[in-house]
């Protein structure tokens, strides 16, 4: 298992993103990089712009596990406790002009991957996205 | 991603205002594209039309700047997409947008 360790991470979310996406577990996802590229990228701005609205100190912790099966990438940070299950789902129905600006990040999220679990354990969020290769 | 990738261009001729991508519509650009695009608020634009050509890869921020160019200009232009490859589009229908926008393949 690969573990990375991001603290501070104000600022980062680019650095960070890239990081993860070079590491050779997920650079080798050839059929499905797409997919956990784009759902990396949300979680990551989550957690850097939302997860320590008052501090610089923040940390995000990934650890990525990969085998001929599935790739699997946990998210901890310990910031304030956010549980994307539990967000609202945009309504799709709606024409473009009335809907919100945001929130389609997490329901891109459920949409992309084949499993999604979330804990608050010790004071972390602790997310957890599953895709079969 | 380089700045290749992330740059954009706007040109508006008349009531038509298009936004010619690079590589990528994602967090590194998607707030600078919706900044730029506030210029043209007031414009009289009635379409804005993005050429995709070089478009392969689009995050929800960049959904987000689609959904801005839709309100924020006055009058909810027609929006359109020029050489749109299948896995933006691919997006657009899980995000039910496909059939609010004009797809034109030059």
């Amino acid at each position: 298992m690969r573990q990375l360790h991001f603290q501070p991470i104000a600022g980062k979310a680019l650095d960070i993103l890239d990081t993860i996406l070079h590491t050779p577990e997920v650079a080798s996802c050839k059929e499905v990089f797409g997919d956990v590229r784009m759902v990396c990228e949300e979680l990551v701005v989550n957690v850097v712009d939302y997860a320590y609205p008052d501090r610089t100190d923040g940390y995000l912790d990934v650890e990525i596990e990969k085998d001929e099966h599935a790739i699997a990438i946990r998210l901890k940070d310990g910031g304030v406790a956010f549980n994307p299950l539990e967000v609202e789902t945009p309504d799709i129905t709606k024409p473009m002009e009335e809907r919100q600006i945001g929130g389609l990040g997490i329901f891109i999220m459920l949409k992309k991957m084949d499993a999604v679990n979330y804990e608050r354990t010790d004071n972390e969020n602790v997310l957890t996205i599953k895709k079969w290769l | 991603m380089n700045n290749m990738e992330s740059q954009f261009e706007l040109t508006q001729e008349g009531t038509i205002l298009t936004i010619n991508l690079g590589e990528e519509l994602a967090t590194a650009n998607a707030t600078a594209l919706m900044e730029e695009i506030n210029n043209y608020r007031e414009t009289g634009v009635e379409k804005v039309v993005f050429d995709a050509t070089k478009l392969s890869y689009i995050a929800s921020s960049g959904i987000r700047a689609i959904y801005y160019a839709k309100q924020k200009v006055a009058g909810n232009p027609a929006i359109e997409f020029i050489n749109c490859a299948q896995n933006i589009r691919d997006v657009f229908e899980m995000v039910g947008i496909q059939d609010q926008i004009t797809f034109v393949n030059k």
